[in-house]
């Protein structure tokens, strides 16, 4: 029986523990357009000012999943040669926990609730709950599973989204 | 579009119009640049394939978050509301795969006046393996409110 993962890198102490707020940029309409070219979706509302008007909102929107990408932390666009081998620098849903990287992750599951929708010129804040930590033996090892929820709100502290997030850390190995 | 979809003209057991969806890797390339997304295996073929032993790059999982959105947004209509959406993230989408996006119908019921309808949803591949299951929860308007 190998040690446990969990007790190694000590989590449990984190549960319940809530993040400090974190505020974006507004939300620029090219980004918006943007997000919706890759994801391919026409619809109007996302592109067109006039259209949008005319819509259900009335003004320019931006996709339901856009929201989780609308707060970027300065602090975490980092240069080339300090980003993990990975490439990456943090995405939301891991714990910012000190060794938190010497782990692999991966998006297990997502759960939103949608209050009310993201307009271009808004302002996004986030504040993260970490909410469970819990070690499972899987096929090839041992796996970390963590449960955190994101709640957001916009400049006028309304209540836009709540999204749980469940994500999966293995210990790195190389192929 | 067609016409508004309303609570009144649903069923448990009803399948909803499909929705399609071809990942390229332009599209996956256009996903990154917009979010500042750097994670190599969504670009880094070698990457991806030599050191994390990945068939190709992979499409993030946050895009099947947009393509359901898509999907129910488009059926409920102007007067519909997406107002949950679960995902679980099973096997990557891929490059050039065709990706069926649908959803059943599992029952409705009235909540504070409001019409809302749960469904089951899929996310599939064109050899038919299933990439991410979903649910939901959408707002429909009901005839005479």
């Amino acid at each position: 029986m190998e040690d446990s993962l969990l007790e190694k890198i000590g989590w449990k102490k984190y549960i319940g523990m809530v993040s400090g707020v974190k505020t974006g940029e507004p939300v620029l309409a090219r980004d918006i357009r943007r997000y919706a070219l890759a994801i391919d979706d026409p619809n109007p509302i996302y592109y067109d000012e006039e259209a949008a008007q005319k819509g259900r909102y009335g003004k320019l929107v931006a996709p339901p999943g856009y929201i989780c990408w609308a707060i970027h932390d300065p602090k975490l666009e980092k240069r080339v040669e300090e980003l993990g081998e990975d490439g990456l620098a943090n995405f939301l849903g891991i714990p910012e926990f000190p060794d938190a990287w010497s782990l692999g992750w991966v998006r297990g599951g997502e759960e939103y609730e949608f209050f009310k929708p993201v307009f271009a010129g808004d302002r996004i804040s986030v504040q993260v709950k970490f909410l469970d930590v819990f070690e499972k033996q899987g096929k090839s090892g041992t796996l970390v599973f963590t449960n955190s929820e994101a709640t957001y709100t916009n400049q006028n502290g309304e209540l836009l989204a709540k999204q749980r997030i469940t994500m999966i850390a293995t210990p790195r190995k190389e192929n | 579009m067609t016409g508004q979809v309303y609570f009144d003209d649903v069923a448990a057991g009803q399948e909803i119009p499909p929705l399609y969806k071809q990942v390229t890797t332009v599209n996956i390339m256009m996903y990154l640049a917009t979010v500042w997304l750097l994670d190599r295996i969504h670009f880094d073929y070698p990457f991806a394939t030599q050191r994390r032993g990945l068939p190709h790059v992979v499409a993030p999982g946050n895009m099947a978050i947009d393509y359901y959105a898509q999907l129910l947004t488009d059926w409920a209509g102007n007067e519909g509301r997406l107002v949950k959406l679960a995902t679980q993230y099973r096997n990557f989408m891929l490059p050039e795969n065709t990706l069926e996006c649908g959803g059943k119908i599992q029952k409705k019921y009235q909540e504070a006046g409001k019409g809302l309808v749960e469904l089951e949803l899929w996310i599939k591949n064109e050899e038919g393996v299933m990439c991410v299951p979903g649910k939901a929860v959408v707002e429909l308007p009901v005839r005479g409110n």
